[in-house]
């Protein structure tokens, strides 16, 4: 018992380990929920609030990804408070900003930078999930355990312009 | 929806939560050294979930105990052209919506403004301008909720273990002979 007690503490896990867990997760998803994992797709009912305010008669925050409180949504604040859990079973929970040593190798220590580019790096990110139909989680995970080519056409697409963009960068330090 | 949902949404959320998190996706750096291909724990990452899910899913399926949800639309172009964008952004700034979710959780709080604000501001974008694009390039090269068994008629079953095979020989190449790059 302290021995598994000790192993969930881990602040790292082996990646095989997790990825057996959110497989099961997955399991789990399709079995009790008759759902897919998703992110991206909390947030389009969020933004809802908002584009509705902004254009009223739009198609999309009517239709399809209408104001509401949904599945992905409060699968986000699962996400979330999932996300805290384990930081504080490893003791690793802090308010923090710039705690990424690389991060600085990369961009240097201006926090205005770090802020600009989260905001510009969460535009382009949920922008692209809307067009391919979804992001990491609803498209690559979910629609990839059930063998979807959607997640695999998207997986090439992401891996090739993310190591180019990381090329871009790094440049020598590639 | 009911409270039921809602619990289990929670409770499904909290667990893919954790899992990020005991991961290290929750950080700049892992993501995106996936990129820069000296830390390849993404990909084992994400292919050890699929594996497990598929595993479980499609003999449940093929016995005609359970049955798919929706299955996530292939549109070739959109999919592919949406991931080329997707990497872009999550290459720049390491993170994808469920990470930040859930870094914002441990108390990454620049995950959480920023972050959080430019994943409203895409949406909103997205949602606006979708008329304007969407429809048309969902119509090229469409073939629906489909799976790769049923668009190329192979067994199930066949489609799993191929794709087991070829985890594993991955798996191989990265932890045995090498497959990544040492980082400078």
């Amino acid at each position: 018992m302290t021995w598994l007690k000790k192993q969930i503490s881990k602040e790292l896990w082996s990646p095989y380990a997790a990825g057996v867990l959110l497989g099961i997760v997955g399991i789990l998803t399709v079995i009790l929920a008759h759902a897919l994992l998703g992110a991206s797709g909390g947030f389009e009912n969020i933004a809802a609030y908002i584009g509705k305010a902004l254009s009223p008669g739009n198609t999309y925050f009517n239709y399809i990804m209408p104001a509401k409180i949904t599945y992905p949504v409060v699968l986000l604040v699962g996400i979330f408070f999932g996300g805290m859990l384990g930081a504080l079973s490893s003791g690793t929970f802090k308010f923090r900003t710039m705690d990424d040593e690389q991060w600085k190798t990369a961009y240097g220590n201006q926090k205005w930078k770090r802020w600009l580019l989260l905001f510009v790096g969460g535009i382009i990110v949920e922008f692209a999930a809307g067009i391919a139909g979804g992001c990491t989680s609803g498209l690559l995970i979910s629609g990839g355990m059930l063998l979807a080519p959607a997640a695999f056409l998207f997986m090439a697409g992401m891996f090739a312009s993310g190591i180019l963009t990381a090329l871009v960068v790094y440049g020598k330090k590639y | 929806m009911t409270l039921m949902t809602y619990v289990l949404a929670l409770v499904l959320g909290v667990f893919f939560g954790f899992a990020l998190n005991k991961a290290g996706l929750t950080r700049y750096t892992k993501i995106v050294n996936q990129f820069r291909l000296t830390d390849m724990t993404v990909m084992k990452f994400i292919m050890t979930a699929l594996l497990t899910t598929m595993v479980g899913l499609f003999p449940l399926k093929m016995m005609g105990i359970i049955k798919f949800p929706a299955i996530p639309a292939t549109y070739v172009v959109g999919n592919l052209v949406g991931g080329l964008v997707f990497g872009v952004g999550m290459a720049l700034a390491g993170f994808c919506p469920g990470t930040a979710v859930a870094g914002g959780g441990e108390g990454k709080w620049d995950y959480i403004v920023p972050g959080l604000l430019g994943f409203l501001a895409g949406a909103v974008i997205f949602g606006l301008s979708y008329t304007s694009f969407m429809p048309q390039l969902v119509k090229i090269a469409n073939y629906g909720g489909v799976t790769l068994p049923e668009l190329w008629h192979i067994n199930p079953y066949l489609a799993v273990f191929v794709f087991a095979l070829l985890s594993l020989a991955l798996f191989y190449l990265i932890d045995r002979m090498g497959w990544q790059r040492k980082q400078k």
